[in-house]
């Protein structure tokens, strides 16, 4: 489904015509057809200075998402607690910086913050606790603790400081922010594809009794994952607070950014990247693209005029489209579990 | 006492709901003069009657093995579309009309899901946000208001000490639901495919029709909610209500129902909401902060999780000692008997 599929299968129009049921051609080539469309009618869309913008909108959902993407691909499902491990993250790193750690300091802090909080998350699932209530409880507790923290205020912290360069810098014309996104995607990619750890995420979402058959258990890996996944929306974090000079347990939730909550918006990006929900299938190139392509159709939309609520419906559409069609897929082309 | 000792044996998760909310109430009415009387029980009564709708949601579809996460986008739509249409048409026609709309979502959610044969955290993920788009839309965006107040004034007079007539249609909710699980084949078919679904499906239990009742109800449920809090507040937001979702679930899993499905009942969901409802009550009375309250909400459903975790660990491990324990009892009366043939 991916401009990567497509390039390596020469055959691919045909056999994916071949496979597939009449409903989920049809469903594709209507939703290639507005996007086409939208596209070419949007005022100002196809300008280099657009793209940036979008890419950049991409990264920091981006960034959570290929974070989560390794927990989806292990089979946990997803983290309900993304947007408040972000909010106790920032919170973190603003109380930091403004207690004159400097930047580095405050990173380590913040990062280790989130690696216990990854951990703790990782514990209860590794010993079977299902994923979605165990992080809906800690998203609770994770929100509560900011909030007390920061007493529910906005941190800020004076500039210059040493953080400008991540939040608002630029390099050969490019956005930081953009950057360390290209870079965490690439890198997340070798990590999946060339690493023994990798293998052995896709082998554990894949078949989790062959996991463990062969010696990888759950456990150690719904620690590592849950690890990854929260130091990535701690470093979105720590960005955004660079960006902003400021934290507030609630930059994260729904008044940010277009389209509602930031936790739904990243499992959003990762699921319209089509990976398998259930595990063991797709990649974070995957969830990269879908980030890019979720502000892809948001930016059209802007550029269109429209207010957030069919912005939000546009979103929600393609997540429901994109589980549709996976499902239906599936269907017709694997014997049924 | 002996009767009361064997219930405690075969109903333990429903005497641990009961033993935790008589904790949470008494620690309140001991720490607080003004928790234990009669106008906090009013006020308790009027919160049972939204998170009570949502626990009940809730536990319908742990019990059916699966979760809504649309829950609180659903409760979103039904109280814009309430508050939107009370000043044309009248409260009980528009709240007709919310319930209608959310009870409609709720089953086409449920075929979907038996139909895709997905779980239902992936669809309901997806419309959480579709109704969430839904409600900005019909909202236009804005927090929508009622121009006369005075009109929903009813559903919140006082009856009978401590009820309510929003309060008294969720306990006769409540009654009806309780009949319609545990008599009728439905609803015995909800906990079968909650339990054990491969099994159920293999004995000719259709997918299908459990699921879109539970989601029916759970829409129904959730729409109710909703509505009950536009009215009484006169206002609604798209985007509110994401609250319920952490408050439901906690609920749920203190009345007893474990992940796996096919535990737990409508009393313990009566129970469970309770419990969280005098935590929650009983915080405000010790001025604390809202956001204190998400917490200490967390924290329940962390350590509930734990325990119910911890005794699965535990159960499983004793069964692996038993099944070890009877082949080595096996293996030695097999040699024994051998021994017994070859020398006799």
């Amino acid at each position: 489904m991916t401009s990567a599929t497509t390039t390596s299968n020469p055959n691919f129009v045909q056999r994916f015509a071949r496979d597939h049921s009449p409903l989920v051609i049809a469903l594709v080539l209507i939703f290639m057809a507005v996007c086409i469309i939208g596209a070419a009618t949007a005022p100002n869309f196809l300008t280099v200075f657009n793209f940036k913008t979008i890419i950049r909108d991409a990264a920091i959902v981006g960034i959570m998402a290929i974070g989560l993407t390794f927990v989806t691909l292990s089979g946990n499902f997803f983290l309900l607690s993304m947007k408040e491990t972000a909010a106790l993250a920032i919170i973190a790193f603003a109380t930091c910086m403004a207690a004159g750690l400097g930047f580095p300091m405050s990173f380590l802090i913040t990062m280790a913050i989130a690696t216990v909080a990854g951990a703790v998350q990782g514990l209860l699932i590794g010993l079977g606790g299902n994923p979605i209530v165990v992080t809906l409880g800690a998203a609770g507790l994770f929100f509560g603790i900011g909030s007390w923290w920061s007493d529910n205020l906005v941190v800020s912290f004076r500039r210059p400081h040493g953080a400008e360069w991540l939040g608002t810098g630029s390099t050969f014309g490019l956005p930081n922010i953009t950057i360390a996104f290209v870079i965490i995607a690439i890198v997340a990619e070798l990590v999946l594809r060339k690493t023994s750890f990798g293998r052995q995420v896709y082998l554990i979402g894949a078949n989790r009794a062959a996991g463990r058959a062969t010696g990888h258990e759950n456990f150690a890996m719904a620690i590592k994952v849950c690890i990854i996944a929260s130091v990535c929306s701690a470093f979105v974090a720590v960005a955004f607070s660079a960006q902003v000079s400021s934290a507030h347990v609630n930059y994260f939730s729904s008044e940010f950014g277009s389209s509602g909550d930031m936790t739904i918006m990243v499992i959003a990006t990762v699921m319209v990247g089509g990976n398998s929900i259930m595990g063991g299938y797709g990649s974070t190139l995957r969830s990269s693209l879908g980030a890019v392509f979720i502000s892809t159709v948001d930016n059209m939309m802007v550029l269109h005029g429209f207010n957030s609520g069919p912005r939000v419906l546009a979103v929600g559409l393609m997540i429901v489209f994109s589980i549709m069609v996976f499902a239906l897929v599936r269907r017709g082309s694997r014997a049924e579990e | 006492m002996t009767k009361l000792k064997n219930w405690i044996v075969s109903n333990p998760d429903l005497a641990f709901a009961i033993l935790l909310s008589g904790c949470v109430y008494g620690y309140f009415a001991m720490t607080n003069e003004f928790f234990a009387t009669h106008r906090t029980g009013f006020a308790i009564m009027e919160r049972f009657a939204v998170l009570g709708l949502v626990g009940l949601a809730l536990t319908l579809c742990i019990i059916a093995g699966e979760i809504d996460l649309s829950i609180g986008s659903n409760a979103a739509l039904a109280a814009v579309i309430t508050v939107r249409f009370t000043d044309s048409l009248g409260a009980p026609t528009s709240l007709m009309i919310a319930l209608i709309v959310s009870t409609t979502i709720g089953m086409i959610q449920g075929y979907f899901i038996a139909y895709l044969r997905i779980r239902a955290i992936v669809l309901t993920v997806g419309t959480l946000m579709l109704l969430r788009g839904v409600a900005l839309f019909a909202a236009e965006e804005k927090t929508v208001m009622l121009t006369d107040f005075r009109v929903p004034d009813f559903i919140s007079t006082k009856m009978l000490g401590y009820f309510s007539p929003a309060s008294l249609l969720v306990i006769a909710m409540f009654i009806l639901v309780a009949l319609f699980m545990n008599f009728t084949k439905y609803g015995r078919e909800i906990y079968a495919i909650g339990g054990a679904r491969k099994e159920a499906v293999a004995a000719g239990v259709s997918l299908k029709r459990p699921m879109i009742i539970v989601f029916a109800i759970s829409g129904l449920c959730a729409g109710l909610g909703g509505a009950i809090i536009g009215l009484r507040s006169g206002t609604a937001q798209a985007l509110g209500l994401q609250y319920v979702l952490l408050a439901g679930t906690v609920a749920a899993f203190i009345g007893g129902v474990s992940i796996l499905g096919g535990k737990g009942g409508v009393i313990g969901a009566a129970i469970g909401t309770l419990t969280v409802n005098f935590l929650n009550t009983g915080l405000v009375f010790n001025v604390t902060p809202a956001f204190m309250v998400q917490l200490y909400l967390g924290i329940l459903l962390i350590v509930v999780i734990m325990f119910q975790t911890g005794s699965r660990v535990f159960d499983d491990s004793q069964r692996r000692k038993q099944i070890l324990a009877d082949t080595d009892r096996m293996a030695k009366l097999l040699t024994a008997r051998r021994q017994r043939i070859r020398s006799g």
